[in-house]
């Protein structure tokens, strides 16, 4: 048999996704990819997502989101008003005939429907019911408003990035709702080891504002082991503290920037034969991280001075492939999409959509040796509505 | 109905995972697993000593057992072959050529174990013009485009401060590692994984990819500035680098911001507007950032909030830790580290079976479990161990 047409490993099971926006349909769509029938429940104006930009071809419409269309792909969508009572009561019975729940509902939309948190498990106790909040269903913050700032800001992702003293700043996009996303997509892979052996399902809360303080490398062991408040420090590495080192920092090229990401000892000796300062291996002052940190800018000079007239991907050759140092050009969206690796690899897939055209969408960020995630467009609004409800 | 604060047996009771990664990305993965009831293994250089005084290593090597094995010595290869055997995983973040030069690739650990899935975590991927290049999170989220749309304006790209490959790679490694065992379950057939730390930020993009290959869109970058919401951004508060984020969303909170702040300039109706707030947004923020200047910022974000305005304290790593939201939801473990004490650590932010945080152990330091893993899994003696001690192979704690 022909590995790649093997069947794919979540065929058979069935999805309702009752999110908006990116985070749980981030989750739906890694199911669908990998053969779960998702069916996903919209409001009759759609999911909001669809009515927000960056817009696809010449017009904004709710067929032409780009956020809609890149965290719906291969679902079905059925529209559903659940503000009435037959709304719920039709929801009830397409999740009594499904695997997995992947809703949002806060606690302030579900005290407005009326769904109490245990609703949809106890009528099933195989069901795996994923929720996906900002901050979770208990606690101070649970009526909280928040868009993807708000989440980075408390999250404390927010405060790390930026130039010291100067206004903290946002990682681009809706970067707490994928992760949050992946994070789901992590939770129903987990439950599903679970009821594969014993047929128990579960229900599984995640809240963005929990998932980005557990993706903190060292943040917090520098205050709870070394009494540090981290700081935001542009593009070079912490200043203080047993952190401190040189060689993350990015350099400006004839053509944009370039990013080291010098970590190790014997990367830090190779930079200075690099730039030709093989001296410093003998100084003092070059001997300890902090030592070297606390002279970054004048690093950063000599740096600059051996990147010289060149471009990002002439740098980058050299330094990687000559002394082996970690670097990488600071790429534009459009440069991405080109990017020679990336196009090896086969990161991006182009998709057909019928009213918005064509466009190159991520695919996935591994490859697989026997799985061929199915990326396909994503449903129209209400596209199949009359084979999934019946009207 | 499971409470979402752990329960006694983890939902990944029964599978072995075979822990070959270091730093951040490849350990955040394992963590995951470990926190759940998976037996992990972590297979550590016994040269190389794992618990530090800065506590990297112990944040994310909890719940994890710890063999000090030499992979490049024959006896030590062998018992890592003997390991494949018994285990569903095996995961490395380690240069393409390491394990090339250590014979340990898939391909030999196939036919020790046909059944075994096996993940690397290389910075740019096994194969393509990058493939043998060294990396690191902050490179590789550079070439995924992130810090390209960071920054005050786009005179200077800014990097995350977070190494942003890693986290969000360890992540895409939890669920598509389970993903492969529930396909090795049905067909029988285990296989290899290749995910690439610079791709997996690139993929927390979509919506930029498919505008920007579609009609060229092209983002400005200006701060925290929002094409959809205005007010948006930071603003100082009272005390030493402390900041509140706000972001109004439509009229209704706008109106509600202007009747707290009851300055005459920001009631004007013309504001009720999003394009004129937009148009005039620098002078704006100039009257929110007086106004917020004297507040508390945690005070006022509750204030802000009980009106339904998105606002939130700018956390520091020593604010998120005394967090009332997290400590209220019992978020953080606090656990007694043999070498420093009580110390505090993020918890699980999976809230589904993971073990009970009465039951987590703190992070082995090298060969800690060498002695149980060799008699009790793979049936070694007390002279074997002895030999194997002598021989340098295997550390014991």
């Amino acid at each position: 048999m022909d590995k790649s047409k093997q069947p794919l490993p979540l065929a058979g099971l069935k999805v309702i996704e009752v999110a908006q926006g990116v985070a749980g349909p981030h989750c739906g769509r890694i199911l669908a990819a990998f053969g779960a029938d998702v069916v996903k429940i919209e409001p009759p104006a759609g999911d909001w997502a669809r009515s927000i930009g960056p817009f696809l071809g010449d017009n904004e419409n709710v067929e032409s989101s780009a956020t809609y269309q890149y965290n719906n792909s291969g679902k079905r969508s059925a529209l559903l008003d659940l503000s009435v009572p037959e709304g719920i009561s039709t929801l009830t019975d397409l999740v009594s005939e499904a695997d997995i729940l992947i809703e949002d509902w806060d606690i302030t939309s579900r005290a407005l429907n009326g769904i109490e948190k245990d609703r949809f498990t106890k009528l099933d106790s195989s069901l795996i019911e994923i929720s996906i909040t900002p901050f979770g269903l208990s606690g101070p913050y649970s009526y909280f408003s928040s868009t993807p700032i708000i989440q980075l800001a408390l999250g404390g992702y927010l405060y790390l990035t930026g130039l010291p003293g100067k206004e903290p700043l946002m990682l681009p996009g809706h970067q707490p709702d994928y992760l949050a996303g992946l994070n789901g997509n992590g939770a129903v892979q987990i439950a599903l080891w679970e009821r594969d052996q014993t047929g128990a399902g579960q229900f599984v809360e995640v809240a963005m504002m929990e998932t980005l303080a557990t993706l903190h490398q060292f943040t917090m062991e520098m205050e709870t082991y070394e009494g540090f408040v981290r700081n935001r420090n542009g593009n070079l590495w912490q200043r203080e503290s047993a952190f401190a080192n040189y060689g993350i920092t990015t350099i400006e090229c004839i053509d944009g920037h370039i990013c080291f990401g010098i970590s190790t000892e014997d990367q830090w000796e190779r930079l200075c034969i690099m730039i030709g300062k093989e001296v410093f291996l003998e100084d003092p002052q070059y001997a300890t991280r902090s030592g070297r940190r606390s002279v970054a800018p004048y690093l950063d000079s000599l740096l600059k001075e051996w990147v010289g007239e060149r471009t990002r991907a002439e740098v980058m050759k050299e330094a990687s492939e000559t002394w082996g140092l970690p670097t990488a050009p600071v790429l534009a969206i459009s440069e991405v999409l080109e990017d020679p690796q990336f196009l090896h690899r086969g990161l991006f897939t182009e998709i057909n959509h019928p009213i918005s055209g064509k466009a190159s969408f991520p695919t996935f960020p591994f490859k697989t040796d026997h799985m061929r995630p199915d990326v396909s467009r994503a449903p129209l609004l209400g596209e199949h509505t009359s084979e999934v409800i019946g009207y | 109905m499971s409470a979402t604060n752990g329960s006694t047996q983890g939902s990944l009771t029964g599978l072995r995972v075979l822990d070959l990664t270091r730093v951040w990305a490849g350990p955040l993965a394992t963590r995951i697993y470990g926190d759940y009831g998976a037996d992990v293994i972590k297979i550590s250089d016994p040269r190389v000593p794992l618990i530090s005084p800065n506590g990297l290593n112990s944040k994310l090597n909890r719940n994890k057992k710890n063999i000090g094995l030499r992979l490049d010595k024959p006896d030590g290869r062998e018992i890592f072959l003997e390991l494949t055997v018994i285990s569903d995983v095996i995961i490395e973040n380690f240069r393409p050529r390491v394990m090339r030069n250590l014979d340990i690739t898939y391909e030999t650990l196939a036919k020790v174990n046909p059944h075994i899935i096996m993940c690397s975590m290389p910075g740019f991927g096994l194969d393509g013009p990058y493939s043998e290049y060294p990396a690191f999170g902050t490179t590789a989220e550079a070439l995924a485009g992130i810090p390209g749309l960071i920054g005050y304006d786009s005179s200077l790209p800014i990097s995350t401060g977070i190494a942003y490959g890693d986290p969000v790679s360890g992540l895409n490694a939890v669920g598509i590692l389970l993903t492969a065992l529930r396909h090795r379950n049905i067909t029988g057939t285990g296989q290899f994984i290749d995910i690439a730390l610079a791709a997996s930020p690139a993929c927390n993009l979509g919506e930029f990819f498919a505008a920007n290959s579609s009609n060229g869109y092209t983002p400005t970058i200006n701060g925290n500035k929002s094409e959809h919401y205005s007010p948006h951004g930071a603003y100082p508060t009272r005390g030493e680098d402390q900041w509140i984020s706000l972001s109004i969303t439509n009229e209704k909170t706008w109106k509600a911001l202007t009747e707290i702040i009851n300055n005459p300039i920001l009631s004007s109706e013309a504001y009720y507007v999003f394009e004129n707030r937009k148009k005039d947004e620098i002078l704006i923020d100039a009257h929110i950032s007086d106004w917020f200047a004297s507040k508390e910022a945690q005070e006022v974000m509750f204030q802000l909030q009980t009106r339904g305005i998105a606002a939130g304290v700018v956390s520091s790593n020593r604010q998120l830790l005394s967090d009332p939201h997290l400590n209220q939801r019992e978020f953080f473990a606090d656990m007694d580290e043999p070498l420093f004490g009580v110390k505090r650590y993020d918890g699980q932010s999976i809230r589904g079976n993971f073990i009970n945080k009465s039951g987590w152990k703190t992070t082995e330091e090298v060969g800690g479990s060498s002695k149980e893993i060799l008699m009790k899994l793979l049936g070694y003696t007390n002279d074997d161990c002895e030999t194997l001690r002598k021989e340098g192979t295997i550390l014991f704690q």
